[in-house]
């Protein structure tokens, strides 16, 4: 399960035994390939997000380099141009006995690439090979080596459609000189650079803004070079392994549950396959519905056992089980958004906030917030929101998010927050199954107990804003009265001087008698405005009135 | 009180001098020994404002009320002017003391320093002590109003605008002038009229000219002679040193006071700038104002006549001499009777500006001398004193 991380647990094998052509069909242009300019986009994100996959869960820093090209070819006038795609990391690599399935067949599950699973429309990365064999009969090309590996491998995969099987044109080896490690994916397709460009930066943009003990470079066809330095080495936890909860899963899920376990009896399915089921559990359960505890659950993938399936489905959904574990979730944690947030927009105020675990469903889920305001930020009419599901930046249908709603119907004002005001808001759900409005899986929607929890959460670090801003707007109207006082100081001192002697004896007034006035004022001035920073210290003022009437000039 | 200069500047002044600093001295001790306590300091100053300027009735002249301002240092919306009061005070402080006759445009040079300074960010500010002349002047009111000192007690000067003739001796400075021996010139009044000495006085009644160019030719005229007057002009709207004469002559030598103006809302204002001072300065009423001072005319009545009075032109004269008066005019005839009850409460004057208003004409003291300088200073005036046709 540890494989499934990004995203839901299951959602790809549903499809495992229909075939492409069908998938395809079903699908009509399959979700996030729709037009070149959200093919380019999508492409992007596939290759970017396995990087991602294939380092950060075993916690390797990661180093990713993105580059797109434009491919000069002499074609008819109007013809869509054709992109090189080449993203490359230094993850643990795919097995050489595994490579062509990877890229190459629909569907293929191995334990060993973890990445494909993760994929957000559960044909990962092998979308795009389709795609490219579509749009420009080009084959995907791919280098990789695992630590491992003594040898560097190379295959250009095609998928046959027909037989959802990988076509491999070409293969080569090379003996490793150095100790590389890694993968690196060339794609051409037709695309539409123009169009996509801003959505692409943005997303490289929100996807270093997360992964800050990432190295990322983004070459784009203008020649520009985006460079995303590595700031931290503090990674999340990846997640930990998990089985599925009884209540979170669905007619498909179970078949292919069936299909790969080695549980003999229906009793031994239910306590080695899922969390939170007991032997003790299982039989009460199996009594409740009537079902038999020694049958073979193999049973129940026959076509006419079909009912069967469908009815313990629905009873596992109904039974009491133990609430489902949460430790198989990954969330970002307060110190990577915080250090994210802080190197992307050196704000001047930053925080975060992971929530406990919760669940809807039978699905647990984690949410996490993070709030930047001031600084280098520029003030909007809005909270500017970055969205992030899973770790993975959501860009589309921003208005039809539960967060963007959430957002909209807080107060701000309650939080001394003035629009326009200098605020970003970063919302990332982490759940086994987020709840995507539609296919595109660009909106989450509105469940209420992930509602609720997003705005318990986005009011929890709002609250700590709050006081950010109270105590800052204290100390700022104390400094500026300070300033205000001590800047007239000198001119006053002298004044004083001058007229504390009597006229029979004057004499023009000394430095060190202007100075020893200068010295009261201070006191007094530093006496009255007395200040508490934003940590709760106490300001020396005496030091900052001073540092301006030493600053003072008389021209 | 140094300097080898000393010995030309006369006694009179010195002493002044002296007398000032150790006001100004005296009222700032408060002040210093607060700061030297580490205590907050803080100005005490009777308001300048106009719903602080009250008209005494019985005096006949405005003056400032009871309501006192507490200029604080700490005060923010107080601090800069705290500065400014104390930074003029000690200039004009150290003028005194060095022999220094400044004028208000000297106070102004010498106080405005630009405040360059770093603010607590590190960006670079600025700000003038004062911008305006404007600024600067008010500060020094602030000052006169805080040690009860008047600037020209703080031996500042300013320009002089008044001049004077007429049968009496004064002495100013180390100097004795007999100011009926001045030829066709006159006497320019000194801004420190307090500082003049009267010698003798031989008259029966002052009179004073709103315009210059009137008193030159009641003076050429032998106007004073013959009638025994004292013959004053403030040029205009008179200097305080004018102000402080005139009323000097009538409190000391108990002479009546007549003045002469333009007939129309401006003129009638210069009359009662010398009757009861004016509004911005009313602290300075109590000793420039002359409370019983006449408006002799030149009356609206004297142009159009009333009930039985007639008319001092002819028709054709009238049509001649007046002059339309402009919406300026008549909205600020319209604003004295309404807001100032030493106006709207005399019959006379209220029937006045209702014939102003009425005619919305206006005219000029030269429309009643260019009927004949014998006329004006033979008939006109000396009939209108003998007969008592003025407004008080």
């Amino acid at each position: 399960m540890a494989r499934r991380r990004r995203t839901s647990s299951v959602t790809e094998e549903r499809y495992k035994s229909r075939s492409v052509a069908e998938m395809i069909a079903k699908h009509g242009e399959f979700a996030g390939f729709q037009n070149p300019t959200r093919a380019l986009y999508q492409t992007i994100r596939e290759l970017v997000e396995n990087s991602l996959d294939a380092t950060d869960t075993k916690k390797i820093l990661p180093w990713i380099h993105i580059s797109i090209k434009e491919e000069s070819r002499n074609s008819v006038n109007g013809a869509r141009p054709w992109y090189i795609v080449t993203v490359e990391d230094n993850g643990v690599g795919i097995p050489v006995t595994v490579m062509a399935q990877a890229f190459g067949k629909v569907l293929f599950s191995s334990k060993y690439v973890i990445k494909q699973t993760r994929g957000m429309f559960g044909l990962g990365v092998k979308a795009v090979t389709i795609y490219a064999q579509q749009t420009t009969g080009s084959p995907i090309e791919v280098y990789s080596s695992t630590a491992e590996s003594q040898y560097v491998y190379m295959m250009k995969i095609k998928i046959d459609m027909k037989n959802n099987m990988p076509k491999v044109l070409e293969k080569g080896d090379w003996a490793k000189k150095a100790a590389w490690r890694g993968t690196r994916v060339r794609v051409k397709i037709e695309g539409d650079w123009k169009k996509a460009k801003s959505k692409i930066i943005e997303y490289v943009k929100r996807t270093a803004i997360i992964a800050p003990y990432a190295e990322i470079i983004f070459e784009t066809p203008d020649g520009t070079i985006y460079y995303y330095p590595r700031t931290t080495r503090k990674m999340p936890e990846p997640p930990k392994e998990a089985k599925p909860h009884p209540h979170g899963v669905n007619v498909e899920d179970l078949r292919e549950i069936i299909a790969s376990s080695k549980a003999r009896t229906l009793k031994e399915l239910l306590v080695s396959e899922f969390q939170s089921v007991g032997e003790k559990t299982a039989l009460e359960f199996l009594s409740k519905f009537g079902f038999d505890p020694d049958m073979n659950p193999k049973e129940l993938l026959k076509r006419e056992k079909e009912g069967e399936l469908v009815k313990l489905v629905e009873a596992l959904s109904q039974f009491k089980f133990r609430a489902p574990k949460s430790d198989y979730l990954s969330p970002l944690g307060r110190d990577i958004i915080i250090e994210g947030l802080t190197r992307m927009f050196s704000p001047e105020w930053v925080d975060a906030v992971t929530r406990p675990p919760k669940s809807y469903k039978g699905h647990p889920f984690i949410v996490e917030v993070g709030m930047a305001y001031g600084g280098a930020i520029k003030p909007v009419d809005e909270p500017v929101l970055l969205r992030y599901a899973n770790k993975i930046p959501l860009l589309y249908e921003e208005r039809e998010d539960v967060s963007y709603k959430v957002l909209k119907s807080i107060n701000w004002k309650n939080y001394n927050v003035e629009f326009p005001a200098p605020l970003i808001v970063l919302i990332h759900i982490a759940s086994t199954k987020v709840p995507y409005k539609g296919l595109g899986k660009e909106s989450i929607s509105e469940t209420p107990e992930l509602e609720s929890e997003i705005r318990n959460a986005v009011q929890e670090v709002a609250r700590r804003l709050k006081s950010y801003l109270i105590k800052k707007e204290r100390e700022e109207e104390a400094m500026r009265k300070a300033e205000a006082l001590a800047k007239y100081i000198p001119e006053i001192a002298w004044s004083l001087a001058v007229l504390s002697k009597p006229p029979d004896s004057w004499t023009p007034p000394t430095p060190e008698e202007v100075n020893m006035f200068k010295e009261k004022l201070i006191d007094i001035v530093a006496e009255k405005v007395r200040v508490v920073g934003p940590g709760g210290e106490e300001v020396d003022m005496k030091k900052l009135v001073k540092r301006v009437v030493d600053s003072v000039e008389l021209e | 009180m140094s300097g080898e200069h000393e010995h030309f500047i006369d006694k009179v002044d010195l002493e002044a001098r002296r007398r000032a600093a150790k006001v100004i001295y005296e009222k700032f001790a408060p002040v210093i020994k607060d700061v030297l306590a580490g205590r907050p300091p803080k100005l005490v100053i009777p308001k300048r404002t106009l719903a602080n300027t009250v008209f005494d009735p019985e005096r006949g002249i405005l003056v400032l009320g009871e309501e006192m301002l507490e200029r604080e240092f700490l005060d923010l919306g107080e601090s800069r002017r705290f500065m400014q009061t104390l930074l003029m005070a000690a200039i004009i402080y150290q003028s005194l003391i060095e022999n220094e006759y400044p004028t208000i445009r000297d106070l102004y040079y010498k106080g405005k320093h630009t405040i360059v300074y770093r603010d607590l960010r590190g960006r670079r500010q600025e700000e003038n002590t004062w911008d305006e002349q404007k600024e600067s002047d008010a500060v020094i009111q602030d000052v006169e109003v805080f040690t009860g000192l008047f600037r020209e007690d703080m031996l500042i000067l300013s320009k002089e605008k008044g001049k004077v003739v007429g049968n009496m001796r004064i002495r100013s400075g180390n100097d004795v002038i007999d100011l009926s021996k001045l030829g066709h010139g006159a006497y320019a009044i000194e801004s420190t009229a307090d500082l003049i000495e009267f010698i003798d006085v031989d008259a029966e009644f002052v009179l004073v000219v709103e315009k210059d160019a009137v008193f030159q030719q009641l003076h050429r005229a032998g106007f004073w002679r013959k009638y025994r007057a004292i013959l004053v002009t403030g040029s205009g709207q008179p200097d305080r040193a004018t102000r402080r004469f005139v009323r000097r002559l009538h409190d000391e030598y108990n002479l009546p006071v007549y003045v002469i103006t333009d007939s129309d809302p401006y003129g009638w204002y210069i009359y009662f700038v010398y009757k009861v001072g004016s509004i911005n300065l009313s602290y300075e009423s109590e000793r420039l104002a002359t409370p019983k001072a006449r408006f002799l005319g030149v009356q609206m009545s004297d142009v159009f006549g009333y009930g039985s009075k007639k008319p001092y032109l002819s028709d054709s004269e009238r049509k001649k001499f007046i002059i339309k008066a402009t919406d300026r005019d008549v909205k600020r005839a319209k604003e004295l009777l309404k807001n100032y009850p030493w106006i709207y409460k005399n019959p006379l004057w209220k029937r006045e500006i209702e014939i102003f208003l009425k005619k919305k004409a206006k005219l000029e003291i030269e429309a009643i001398a260019s009927k004949g300088i014998k006329f004006f200073a033979f008939k006109y005036i000396p009939e209108k004193i003998e007969t008592g046709d003025w407004i008080q």
